[in-house]
């Protein structure tokens, strides 16, 4: 298991999180989005299975191993993932909750030429934003979104350097106006546990 | 004051030329700056050579002061390196090109990468070759 970190403030923010986990496998930061670049992910949790050759079996599935209940504020574990994980380590490349090559490359979504550009703006947008030209990062940010705006991955990070105000339309709005948030659906089959 | 920011590093090449849209780069400051450098093949990083024909070269490649100079935002454009230009600080941004972006998902080959943890430690996919890896990707936000 590897986790990874997207936070553009990296350690900074992501510590207390980290720490608190107490993890025993690598626990990653990634503050300038190279792994969303590689595996072309708009908004996170997502998830990737990985076999012992290199291949991804099972790609951008939107899950966190707990899920929290925001009225109540109450945490469960989220089992039917967890079981599918543990069916996929006990069975290997004959676990029913592969995917097929076809799925797989469906959900990672391997060719998307307007959201390579978006990271492109949103990379220097960054740099310039750490380099103290928060206005000339907002204007890339802005072009990021103009070509990507469901991407949630930039629109946080944008919002969380500034404020939505910069940008003219809050979070709650910009799900209104784009759709609702980026996210695969996760689709696990109904499997007899073994 | 040119800026070059690549997914690596950032850097300030000092002979670093802007000509309206173009961006001279003289070779040794391609390659300490973009990992490109001008090779008689073509225009190589890594493995990748790029050669460039006839026309292109002589609008992309120039001779100056007894050095190789690109024109590395052409040349980006020229291949389809994803890229991206501040004005006001003169910052160019410089992504990877198609090849690197796509050669890997379009086969489900999981693309490696090089991440620290929390103390320095350096940890790549790579490293756990062999084994099943589960990765998750997460944000505090």
């Amino acid at each position: 298991m590897i986790t990874v970190g997207c936070d553009v403030k990296g350690a900074e923010v992501e510590r207390e999180y980290i720490e608190a986990a107490r993890p025993e496998h690598p626990s990653l930061l990634d503050p300038t989005f190279i792994v969303p670049e590689l595996y072309n992910t708009r908004n996170v949790p997502a998830v990737f299975w990985i076999d012992e050759d290199g291949w991804i079996v099972r790609g951008n599935d939107p899950v966190y191993a707990t899920r929290r209940n925001r009225e109540t504020g109450e945490t469960t574990i989220n089992e039917r993932y967890l079981e599918a994980v543990r069916d996929w380590v006990r069975h290997g490349s004959r676990s029913a909750y592969l995917t097929s090559q076809l799925e797989t490359q469906r959900r990672v979504g391997a060719t998307d030429e307007a959201n390579d550009q978006a990271m492109a703006h949103f990379r220097l947008g960054v740099h310039l934003d750490r380099n103290g030209h928060h206005e000339e990062a907002v204007a890339q940010f802005k072009a990021a979104l103009a070509l990507k705006p469901e991407n949630w991955n930039y629109r946080r990070q944008a919002y969380n350097l500034g404020s939505a105000d910069e940008y003219g339309i809050t979070m709650q709005e910009a799900m209104q106006t784009v759709g609702p948030m980026y996210a695969m659906p996760l689709e696990l089959p109904e499997v007899q546990s073994t | 004051m040119v800026t070059i920011v690549t997914s690596e590093a950032a850097s300030s090449p000092p002979n670093a030329r802007r000509e309206g849209g173009a961006l001279w780069l003289r070779n040794d400051e391609l390659l300490a700056s973009t990992g490109w450098e001008i090779k008689p093949e073509g225009v190589c990083r890594g493995e990748v050579c790029v050669p460039l024909p006839g026309e292109r070269a002589e609008a992309l490649m120039a001779e100056r002061d007894g050095a190789s100079w690109l024109d590395v935002a052409g040349f980006a454009e020229y291949v389809g390196q994803t890229s991206a230009h501040d004005a006001a600080t003169d910052t160019w941004y410089f992504g990877p090109g198609p090849e690197e972006r796509r050669g890997h998902l379009d086969m489900l080959d999981a693309p490696d990468f090089e991440l620290r943890d929390l103390e320095g430690r350096t940890h790549r996919l790579s490293d756990h070759r062999g084994k099943k890896v589960l990765l998750a990707v997460w944000a505090s936000w």
